[in-house]
Formats: C-alpha cells, structure tokens, sequence
C-alpha cells in the first residue's frame, strides 16, 4: 500500500459545537492504482481527501494514516511541506490557480517551492522547458504567457493538474476535478488523468458523479463519515 | 524562490499597492520637509547667534582685563586659535540727528561695543557684517544703490559704496574723526522690503528718501556712563559721532540694539584706557602726586576664533589654561600695579554656552516637530497594516494555494514582510525625492503663492472644471454611479481651486518683511532624510509584520473553503 488510513477520526468545532465529519474512516490505495471516493455532499469525502493530502489533521484519538509506511501524524513542520509539495499533488474542484501570475508560473510554482535562489540560478531554464513541455501534454503550449482570468474552466483545471504534476509525485488527489466543468470538457480532464494513471501515477479521486468515478479502477463509498 | 515573485507581482498587478507607496512616500516626505526646514532655520538661528562673536569668549564686564594685548598675543600663539580680537561691552543712549515731532531728538537705548575693525574681521568676518558695501549682486547692496542714488551730484557721499565699505573697517569719517557702524534696525526709517533689503524712507511721505539715511544724515550722540571697580558711577561721558556704516547681523536683537564705535573711543569714555598711577604720599617737585606707574588698558571682552577642525570646545579649554598661566604670571610680577581678575572672576565660555538661552529653545522646538510629526511614522504603519489586512483578507485563498503545494509559514510569511518591505523602500525613495523637489524649490514654490495667479492658470482652471463637469453629465446620462461619483469629487475640487485661482491676490506666509530671514531654508537634512526614509522602512515592514503572520498562520483547508 503507498498510502492508508486507518479508523481515521475528525471533528470539526464550530465555536462550542462539536461536528463530527469522520468516524473510523478507513482506506488503502495500492501504488499504481485509481481509486474514487464517492458520496453525496457532506458526507466527509472530501475531508478524507485533506486528511491523506496532508492538509489537515485527525483527532488526537484517531488511527494512523500512512504514506509508504510513514505515520502523517509524526510528521514535522518540515517533512508536512515536503509531503505536501513532493509526495502529493492536489487538484482542487474551483482549480485554485494564481490570478496574478502567468500559466507557466502557475504550473511551475510548486517546483519553485522546493528551490532555493542559487537553485533557481542554475536550473532555471531547465525547469522553464520541463514545465512547458507538461503543459503541452495538456495541450496548453498556446497559452504559457496567459493569465488564468483568460483562460476557459477546462483550461485552468488543465493547468491545475500540470501543476500538481510538476514535481512527478507519487500520488495524485483530485477533489471533485470535473465539478465545475460541463460533461465535454470534464470528460477531457478524465482523460488526461485517465492518461497519467496509464503511465503509472497512483490517482485518489473525490467525486459525487457515479459516471466520474465510473472512470477509476476502484470505487469507495463514503457515507455519514464512514468508508463503506 | 516563489516569495520573490509573488511579492514583485502583487507589488506591481495591483492598485493597492501603489496606494501604499504612495501613503508611505506623503509620510516621509511631509517629515523630511517639515525637519529640513525647521534645521535650516535653527542653522541660521545658529549662524546668526555666532555673529561678530567668533567661537570662544572671555570676558569680565564693567572693569575689564587689564594688559589684554598680552593675553591677546598669548591666545593667538595657542596652536587651537587662529585670531582673537578685543571688545568693551557696555550699555548707553544713542541720540539720533532727527527729531521726534516733539522738540526733542530720538534717542535709544543700545549695547556698545568698542571693537577693532581689523582683528574682528580675522575672529568674526566683520567686513562682511558690513551693509553698505560696494554691490556685488546681493538684494541689499541694489537698494543701498537706491538709497544713495538720490543725493545731490555734488555730494561726496555720491558713491559712497566703497567710501562706506572701507568706512566702516576703518571707523572713520571723512574728517578722519572716530565714526560708528549702527546695526541696521536701530534706525527706524531703514524699512525691510519683501526681499529682505533695507531702505530709507521719509517718515512723513513713505517715499524713499537719502534725507534719512543715517550715513548720510548727520552726527549722532553716544552717552556713556563709567563704572569704577568699586561699582560707582563716574559722570557721564558725552560724545558726537559720524554713522559711517551700518551692520547687519543676521539677529534681529542685535541688529536692533547694538552699535559699534572704535575700541579706543569707547575706552576712554569708560575710562578704561592706559592712565598714570600716582602716589598718594609721594610729591613731586611741582607739589603733584608723583607718578608711580601706568594703570593699563582695559578690554571687557576678548573674542577668539577657532583654527579649521578645532571644536570650540577644545579652544575654550585651552583658553582656560593659557588664561590662568596669564593671570598666575602677571600676579606673581612685582612690577605691575594693576593685576588681571583671578580665573574664577572671567567668564571664559563658548559662543553657544553663552547663546544657550537662545538657541536652546529652538534646538527643543525642532525636536518638539520632529517627535510630533514622527507620529506620521505611526499613521504610516497603521496605513500599511490596514492595507495588508485587506490584502491578506483578499489573498486567504491564495495562500490556502500556497501552503497546500508545500510553502512553509515561513514562507508565506516572508512573501508578505518581503511585500511589505518593497513598499516601504518604493515608498520611502519616493517621498525622499519628493521632499527634496519640494525643499530645493521651497523659495519658488512661496513665491508663485506670494504671487496673483497668471490669467492663464485661472482660465484654464475654468476651462477643466468645465470639462469634468461634462464628464460628470456623461456619467449620469450612462447610469454609472462611480463614473459619477469620481467626475463630480473632481468638477468640487477643481471649482474650489478655481475659486482660490480667481481670489488670490498673492499671499506671502513667510513675509520677510515681517520675519527676520528673507528666504526660507532650502537645503535637505541629509540625516534626517536618511533616519526618516529608514523609519518609513521599518514601519512598513512592522505594519506589514501582523497580516503577514496571520497569512503565515491561515489554515489551508479553510482557506480553500474560502470560496
């Protein structure tokens, strides 16, 4: 298994109120694999998906959940980030892109999180080219310059899922990628991660759209915070 | 590497940003402008007070420093002094030629100060002090030109431009008797005009007259009354003088009070020259006290000036020493008569020890501005906290992005204190050159004001007011409230400027007719634009510091649930 959760609990507080989202939710994903968690709204899948991104924690009194073995719960400051930028990409429902800089930087920016300035002195034009060259397997080599604002829904999820790529993670999350999009254009991004998977990402997808995770090699179920 | 670009780009892809820098750069500017000015004036306070006094002064009123030349000799040889020259200080009345309507003559009250031109102008720069001199471009020698300009052809004093000049070092009239060099305030018919120059007019007509143009108008009285070393008053010393020049000091105290007559004049009216000693039990053959010695000379002040690089500081203490080796060695010489004061009876001080009455005031009141108008600084950074509060509240989302592709808070943190930093040096620059285009034009800028306003600024004033006043009208007639909104605040403003256009006549806040200084300092204060661009640095970045904390800790979930 590249990544688990194992009786995963999370509460939320709203001020004294206590809202349990998660209760002993349990997954495993095999490397390699496309699994789609599926469930009506509010059912806590996307809070599973935060949970294994990294992007937030369980309750103290909830199982574990691994990556390659590594318990996210014993993570630092330092190897959290690393896992967030390294091990995981995240491609988000509302694509969640930089209005301010171009699509080429956009989908670059998490490697030029990872750089350090002498880094990016010497390795600039290279990351520039692999970058461009991503986007192109997107089919968007006409639009580095552009600003996201130019761009159609399905371009900018297009570049959304360049830059989860760009530092080649081991897993790929998707929460709800084809949500915002028309059933034409969401097929297309299905098949560009459809097309990832084929050479070899592990894909972790949320979606409430049977005819979505129809699309992945597995489907999990989620109801009421717990994995069916 | 992402802080760097992210911050130049929100720096530079927005409004708010330049609204940033352009409150930092007001900040700093109005700061800079407001010390700059207010240094230049205490300079000039500063330079003003140094007049005619040099860099050290020792002195003991009323009865003096006997064998001064000695001590003078002694000074000038100390490697710290470069000149140092004699003065008596006193007080009299000075009766004027002209009279008071009355039947009697104008007589005032001044502070005498015998001098010797020469040695003066080695401490003190006397000659330059000097009003009536032969032009050389400045506004006073053009209306002393005037004044003189209207004398009869065959007057002598017809050019008096250089005769007065070298009048004036030599304190003597053109009957080489003794004269005296008034300050330029005592004479109360010489008017202070706009641009700070002098001339006489006729008190009865207003008119420019050489009538009453003291140089040229006659002898004036001086009284004087000396004082015995047992405080007595002897009787009063009366004497008429030629005004061979007048002075202007730079301080308005001085040159409404003080007159200069010849040291030896002014000696022996206060019996403070060189007289014999005779004994009482000793006779003569004549059946007179026979004289047993000579009382020396006396000089109530000695005014030294400092070599380049020697503070007046170091002067003064050496003073002190060479004072005391004076006074230790005429005290133990048994041949003179007269001894000097012992050195705790002479006051010997610096020239701003003796002006800290003066200048201290000023000196607390730049600082009392400088403190008040620091607390810009605080509006500064409150400006640039609520400018990244509303940024950071606008960016939730984006560093929601950011945290969740890995960038640490220290990151995150760092975009915006880097962000920050930025608009503080963008602003800080800008309102330096602002300052410094505002003080270096400062003169100009009082003088258009000083002006009415050229007919072509008030029609074209109108002519704008009329044009946003259209695009007001065009606004409406669109439906588009901020399009009128914005054209109608413009067509206001433009009305009320246009309305001042039309008014103003010309309005002179620093009248130098009314105030001492003709021109208002133009020359920035390098440090305090230095210390004020830094303070606009710091205060942005630490107005920058809590909303960039606050991204450095914004969850990233919930900031993705921003949306």
């Amino acid at each position: 298994m590249i990544l688990a959760a194992e009786h995963v609990k999370k509460t939320y507080h709203l001020g004294r109120v206590r809202v349990p989202v998660l209760h002993d939710a349990s997954i495993s994903v095999a490397a390699g694999e496309w699994v789609a968690i599926v469930g009506s709204s509010g059912s806590g899948k996307s809070t599973l998906l935060h949970l294994l991104g990294g992007l937030d924690r369980a309750d103290a009194d909830s199982g574990p959940i691994l990556f390659g073995g590594e318990d996210l719960r014993r993570f630092d400051a330092g190897r959290e980030n690393r896992y967030r930028n390294r091990d995981v990409g995240f491609v988000f429902q509302f694509y969640h892109l930089l209005p301010e800089l171009t699509v080429l930087e956009n989908a670059m920016l998490p490697a030029l999180v990872g750089l350090s300035r002498l880094r990016w002195m010497s390795e600039r034009s290279a990351l520039r080219k692999r970058t461009a060259d991503l986007l192109a397997t997107c089919g968007l080599s006409h639009r580095l310059g552009h600003r996201p604002a130019e761009l159609s829904g399905g371009e900018r999820q297009r570049v959304a899922i360049a830059r989860a790529l760009i530092n080649e993670p081991k897993i790929l999350l998707a929460d709800e990628p084809t949500g915002n999009l028309d059933v034409h254009t969401g097929g297309g991004i299905l098949d560009l991660l459809g097309q990832r998977h084929a050479e070899g990402l592990t894909v972790v997808m949320v979606t409430h759209d049977v005819s979505v995770a129809a699309r992945a090699q597995r489907q999990v179920c989620i109801a009421d915070g717990r994995v069916d | 590497m992402y802080a760097p670009l992210l911050a130049n780009r929100y720096l530079t892809s927005r409004i708010i940003p330049f609204i940033a820098v352009a409150a930092v750069a007001l900040c700093v500017a109005l700061v800079i402008v407001v010390v700059s000015v207010m240094s230049g004036f205490l300079e000039m306070v500063r330079s003003s007070g140094k007049t005619l006094t040099g860099d050290v002064v020792v002195s003991r009123p009323i009865t003096g420093i006997p064998y001064y030349e000695e001590l003078l000799k002694e000074i000038e040889a100390l490697p710290e002094a470069a000149a140092a020259s004699p003065i008596v200080e006193t007080f009299g009345l000075l009766q004027m030629p002209y009279g008071t309507g009355d039947g009697g003559k104008q007589i005032e009250m001044v502070e005498v100060w015998g001098i010797e031109p020469s040695s003066l102008d080695r401490v003190a720069d006397y000659a330059s002090k000097l009003y009536w001199r032969k032009p050389a471009g400045e506004p006073g020698d053009e209306s002393a030109k005037e004044a003189i300009a209207s004398l009869a052809l065959d007057n002598p004093l017809r050019d008096p431009m250089f005769h007065r000049e070298s009048a004036g070092m030599s304190m003597k009239d053109d009957r080489g008797e003794d004269g005296l060099v008034l300050g330029i305030e005592i004479s109360p018919f010489n008017q202070r005009s706009r641009d700070g120059s002098y001339r006489t007019i006729d008190p009865r007509t207003g008119a420019q007259s050489a009538d009453y143009f003291l140089p040229n108008a006659g002898e004036v009285t001086l009284t004087l009354v000396p004082v015995s070393e047992r405080g007595s008053l002897g009787g009063e010393k009366r004497r008429k003088f030629s005004v061979v020049n007048e002075f202007q000091s730079g301080l308005y105290q001085v040159d409404a009070n003080r007159i200069l007559a010849p040291l030896g004049a002014v000696q022996a009216m206060l019996r403070l020259d060189s007289a014999p000693i005779v004994s009482t039990t000793e006779f003569g053959e004549d059946g007179r006290p026979k004289v047993i010695g000579e009382s020396p000379r006396r000089a109530t002040t000695i005014v030294v000036r400092a070599e380049p690089g020697v503070s007046a500081l170091a002067l003064r203490d050496a003073v002190k020493i060479a004072y005391q080796a004076f006074s230790s060695r005429l005290a133990k010489d048994p041949t003179r008569f007269t001894k000097p004061p012992l050195p705790d009876g002479v006051n010997i001080a610096t020239w701003e020890e003796r002006l800290a009455d003066f200048i201290g005031p000023v000196e607390k009141e730049r600082e009392l501005m400088r403190t008040l108008f620091s607390i810009v600084y605080l509006v500064c950074a409150g400006l640039v906290l609520a400018i990244f509060w509303a940024i950071v509240q606008e960016k939730t989302r984006d560093i929601g992005i950011l945290r969740a592709i890995g960038a640490s808070r220290t990151g995150v943190l760092w975009i915006f204190l880097r962000y920050g930093l930025l608009i503080g040096i963008a602003g800080s620059l800008l309102g330096v050159l602002i300052a410094w285009a505002v003080v270096a034009r400062i003169n100009d800028i009082h003088g258009m004001l000083g002006s009415p306003a050229p007919l072509w600024l008030k029609v074209g004033s109108w002519l704008a007011v009329a044009g946003a006043l259209a695009m007001a009208v065009r606004g409406v007639r669109r439906a588009s409230a901020l399009h009128t909104v914005l054209w109608s605040f413009l067509s206001i403003a433009l009305i009320l400027i246009s309305v001042v256009l039309l008014l103003h006549h010309g309005f002179l806040v620093w009248d130098p007719s009314v105030y001492y200084f003709s021109r208002i300092p133009s020359s920035l204060d390098l440090v305090t634009a230095a210390t004020t661009a830094l303070g606009g640095v710091i205060f942005s970045v630490v107005g920058a510091s809590i909303p960039a904390a606050r991204a450095a800790d914004t969850d990233p979930v919930k900031s993705l649930r921003y949306d």
